[in-house]
């Protein structure tokens, strides 16, 4: 029982961890239309960033989230303004491999400049709350806080501003969209910067976890493509949902299945879902 | 020189079988396989464990075939209902998965120590040198029996409903296309063929492990099918061999950039492959050798 | 096209005259590879991306170090030393094309730097056929059960060994229940198996869990090691999966004992993570008998008084390579097979620990005994190391302080 219990907890904490790049890539999708393999490059560039800033200058997590989200954000416009937009004549399979490439690129810009060694924030690790036996992470809470407020202004700005709605309006029907005067090229330009942004701060949170090299990124991908796809390619509320799920089958998995399979677990998780809700938990919609 | 030139056009065939089972399932279908190198892993464990049991290597790669089929069919039964980006989701996982399975079930594969004495025909009659002639020839005349077996299916009426499904899915079931068996024909196709990749690679080398089946090798095979043009089973394979010529060439160009560490090097020679990739969708979208698409045959009567 | 054909013309002449004169000689394409003249090529073939990355890159600079060491002091043979430097990007597929590069174009005499066990695999038939020296820091047992033909040689004692020490260590910290955390590697299970001989021979008990090595977040995993309720956990990873673990492990307030590879928790790892972290965790390494010229020369060169074992290993082996070429007088793979052991363990021999000393001992004919700095470097038939010391140390303030070695 106490084993059950603190795999739900866990499962939560992991599952914050990969919420916020989730949403990212999910909010791309919503309007883009395709599914952007550049979102693990756009978590290391990101998490590199707020790294930096935080060693460099000594600023806490906060302002280097806020670097990450801005590294992220401008490197994801650059790529898709710059790298993929023109392609999307040719289909989403095509935009979807040329970020294939734009991922690889940026992983390796990042292995020229700053080589393979691992880098760790310089921020203190505190030790975990125990609640009736239960481990709870502090800094993993906080991770949830973080992603939780992350994406509850994003859905407050998809909601309740102009911008907002003028993003939602493109997802549904990009026709109709421009017919009430809305510029589809400016709002995919807004979302592919929300969207990389997010990936970037979600890289920060994945580094004050762990540490980061320029893999970092990669290593959560599938996961982050999981939860998108189990929450409902598109919708922002299902990506969050998504990657708490994931995060639970994963741990609660671990109390039946080897450890070594966990990545293999995001994978079931998706053709069951795929399978017998082929929408997602909370099915495909913008927002 | 010699020998390095005769292992590269042999490399560069299996890299061409690969690039013909994705142009097959990609170029003709629109089915995207990201998890093409878990294929080329299955033919590759397939042939290494049955030819390992005293089977004879032919059966061996029957085996291998046999096996990419039947994983390929496991993997389209379940999506393929499902939008094309979601089928590139569901293969990237599986490739990982078959990359984990490799790797943790010792009993079957070794783990990762990898198998290794795997049956190399010809290497002790024919001697290193002779062998390498063998191999280089044997392997180019299958990608050739392949390239061309393709391309009359490509011409077929087969080749013409796969289209038809790639460009308008729901057309095609109106127009009488059983389009799922179709879809799923195409894929366990071209499972087979990566899987024969995988089963020659394993002959070749002697010794496979989880590690070689890294997602790396599916984004070469992908930069070789954009570059030799989707949809053609000849621009494949002639891209295929134009990416192993590029991914050596960078070896000698690399090492003439002066004054940055080896890391950085590696670091180049990888961004260039993503590059690479970049410039051709962007110069060339439809590739060297663009797709024709023949007119439909005219009505008779 | 004409220069191909030529250059076959003239290497199966090379190949005639040889057999004409050394019919004696075991492997004759072996011998026809030897380089006449001009520099003498060898190899560094280290992971510089891929899961490996974080240790190729100081590899290379080890084995870099030794060639220019080598070059001023007048090179080998009389000759300049070049280094070749690829990346194996921690996929023997990519390792085999690079390999097959180094053979047939550079006609490298030997490889130093190979990381992984896989790679190791995979290049050594193309390394035995070819007449190259395979020198290793891989720890799979398989490997030197491979027909080699003495072409491959590892620095890396094989896991039965290190397995046994790090269980009398987490006996002798006091401990009796030890738990194992290891991603999948080659040689987990075998590693474990000899630290649960070593613990249970002394009424302990041992238990393992493999973990997959890409997860951000190890929690669930430490959570089932600490209801085993251990008294020392011992960390079998690499170097990211190894950060992530340590982090959980002052989270979950685990203070028993830690031990890890020195591999893992190296100088990188203790300067990336907050220092309370790593605090009072050991590490285990092979190593040289305390106050070896060797790691004294390494440290100077690599810029940190606790190299990493990979990057001592690897300078070993540039060293190994180059005196046994100086000491057969013939630059190629085989003599480096044939002279290894006759310069790294020759009895009575000279003992030296850099290349510069060893070209010296040489030049007045002495026989060698090279004590190098991840150990005294003697090699079995079969090319694993004959008997290893190994030096504990335990991670002080944030810097590896030596206990001791034994």
């Amino acid at each position: 029982m106490e084993a059950l219990l603190q795999a739900l907890v866990n499962g939560l904490l992991s599952g914050s961890l990969i919420a916020v790049p989730a949403v990212g890539f999910t909010a791309i999708f919503a309007i883009l239309r395709y599914p952007s393999f550049a979102i693990a490059g756009y978590v290391s560039v990101g998490a590199f960033a707020g790294w930096w800033v935080n060693t460099r200058f000594g600023f806490g997590a906060p302002l280097a989230l806020l670097a990450a989200f801005v590294a992220g954000g401008l490197t994801g416009l650059v790529c898709e303004q710059g790298l993929l937009r023109r392609l999307m004549p040719s289909g989403a399979l095509t935009v979807a491999i040329a970020s294939i490439a734009v991922n690889l690129v940026l992983e390796n810009v990042l292995r020229f400049f700053f080589g393979n060694d691992l880098r760790g924030f310089d921020l203190p690790i505190r030790p975990d709350l125990i609640l009736g036996g239960i481990f709870i992470g502090v800094q993993q809470l906080w991770n949830l806080l973080l992603a939780v407020v992350v994406v509850g202004a994003v859905f407050g700005f998809l909601m309740f501003t102009r911008f907002g709605r003028a993003m939602r309006a493109v997802a549904d029907n990009p026709d109709l969209a421009r017919l009430k005067g809305i510029d589809p090229s400016r709002i995919a330009a807004i979302a592919v910067m929300l969207g990389a942004g997010l990936a970037g701060a979600g890289g920060v949170l994945l580094g004050l976890d762990t540490s980061i090299d320029p893999m970092t990124g990669y290593r959560v991908l599938l996961s982050v493509f999981a939860a998108a796809v189990l929450g409902g390619l598109g919708s922002i509320p299902g990506a969050v949902v998504g990657a708490l799920a994931l995060g639970l089958a994963e741990e609660l998995s671990l109390l039946v299945v080897p450890a070594t399979y966990r990545t293999a677990v995001g994978f079931v998780a998706i053709l069951l879902i795929l399978t017998f809700r082929p929408r997602g938990l909370l099915g495909e919609r913008a927002a | 020189m010699l020998s390095y030139l005769l292992f590269s056009i042999t490399i560069g065939g299996v890299y061409a079988l690969l690039a013909l089972a994705l142009n097959l399932a990609w170029g003709s279908a629109g089915l995207v396989n990201l998890g093409l190198a878990g294929f080329f892993g299955i033919g590759a464990y397939a042939t290494a464990l049955a030819t390992g049991a005293g089977l004879p290597v032919a059966l061996g790669l029957g085996i291998a075939m046999l096996a990419g089929v039947l994983a390929g069919l496991m993997v389209t039964g379940m999506t393929l209902r499902l939008r094309d980006d979601y089928l590139a989701i569901v293969t990237l996982g599986f490739g990982e998965v078959v990359r984990l399975v490799a790797l943790n079930e010792r009993w079957l594969t070794n783990g990762a120590d990898g198998l290794s004495g795997i049956a190399a025909p010809g290497k002790a009659a024919l001697g290193t040198a002779g062998f390498n002639w063998a191999w280089c020839i044997g392997v180019s005349l299958v990608v050739l029996l392949v390239a061309l077996l393709l391309r009359r299916l490509d011409a077929g009426p087969f080749g013409r409903a796969l289209r038809a499904v790639r460009e308008d899915q729901e057309l095609a079931a109106f127009a009488g296309k059983p389009v799922l068996r179709l879809k799923l024909q195409a894929f366990a196709l071209s499972a087979a063929i990566a899987a024969l990749a995988g089963a020659l690679y394993a002959h070749y080398q002697s010794y496979i492990s989880p590690d070689h089946f890294q997602p790396l090798i599916t984004i070469y095979i992908f930069l070789a099918v954009t570059a030799g043009g989707l949809g053609r089973p000849l621009g494949a394979v002639l891209g295929a061999y134009a990416v192993v010529a590029f991914l050596e060439g960078t070896r000698f160009l690399a090492a003439e950039v002066p004054g940055i560490e080896p890391v950085q090097v590696a670091a180049l020679r990888e961004a260039l492959v993503g590059l690479s990739l970049l410039l051709v969708l962007h110069l060339r979208p439809r590739g060297v050798l663009p797709e024709r698409i023949p007119a439909a045959p005219k009505v008779s009567a | 096209m004409i220069d191909f054909l030529s250059g076959l013309a003239q290497r199966s002449l090379a190949r005639r005259s040889l057999l004409g004169t050394a019919l004696a000689l075991p492997l004759l394409p072996a011998a026809a590879r030897a380089q006449q003249s001009g520099p003498i090529r060898i190899a560094a073939l280290s992971p510089l991306s891929g899961a490996g990355g974080a240790y190729g890159p100081s590899m290379v600079k080890a084995i870099r170090a030794v060639v220019e060491e080598a070059n001023a002091a007048g090179g080998i043979l009389g000759r300049k030393v070049e280094l070749v430097v690829e990346d194996d990007q921690t996929n023997p597929e990519a390792a085999v094309r690079a390999m097959r590069k180094l053979i047939d174009v550079d006609k490298v005499s030997a490889v130093a730097g190979v990381w992984a066990s896989s790679v190791a695999a995979a290049i050594a038939p193309l390394c035995w056929e070819s007449g190259t020296m395979l020198l290793t820091c891989a720890g799979a047992d398989a490997l030197t059960n491979l027909p080699h033909q003495g072409f491959l040689a590892r620095t890396q004692p094989n896991t039965t060994l290190q397995g046994r020490k790090f269980g009398e260590f987490a006996l002798a910290q006091g401990a009796k229940r030890v738990f194992m955390l290891s991603p999948q590697t080659p040689f987990v299970q075998s590693q474990f198996e000899n630290i649960a001989a070593a613990v249970k021979a002394q009424g302990g008990e041992a238990e393992l869990l493999v973990y997959d090595d890409k997860k951000p977040s190890y929690r669930s995993e430490l959570q089932q090691a600490l209801r085993f309720r251990p008294d020392a956990i011992v960390l079998g990873g690499y170097l990211p999966d190894t950060t992530v673990l340590v982090k959980d492990m002052l989270r979950a307030g685990f203070n028993g004992t830690r031990i890890a590879f020195a591999y893992s928790v190296n100088q990188k790892l203790i300067e990336s993570v907050p220092a309370d972290t790593v605090e009072g965790i050991f590490t285990i390494a092979p190593s040289p008998a305390e106050g070896s010229p060797a790691f004294k020369h390494m440290t100077e060169q690599a810029g940190t008084p606790t190299p990493d074992p990979y990057s001592t290993q690897s300078y070993d082996q540039a060293n190994l390579a180059l005196l046994a070429m100086q000491a057969a007088g013939t630059a190629s793979g085989t003599a480096i097979r044939d002279t290894l052991r006759k310069i790294s363990q020759a009895p009575g021999g000279t003992v030296v620990s850099t290349v510069t000393e060893g070209l010296a001992a040489l030049k007045e004919g002495k026989a060698l005994n090279y004590e190098g700095a991840s150990g005294p470097c003697d090699f079995t038939e079969k090319g694993d190391i004959a008997d290893c010391q190994f030096r504990y140390e335990q991670v002080k303030a944030g810097k590896l302080t030596l206990l001791r070695i034994a």
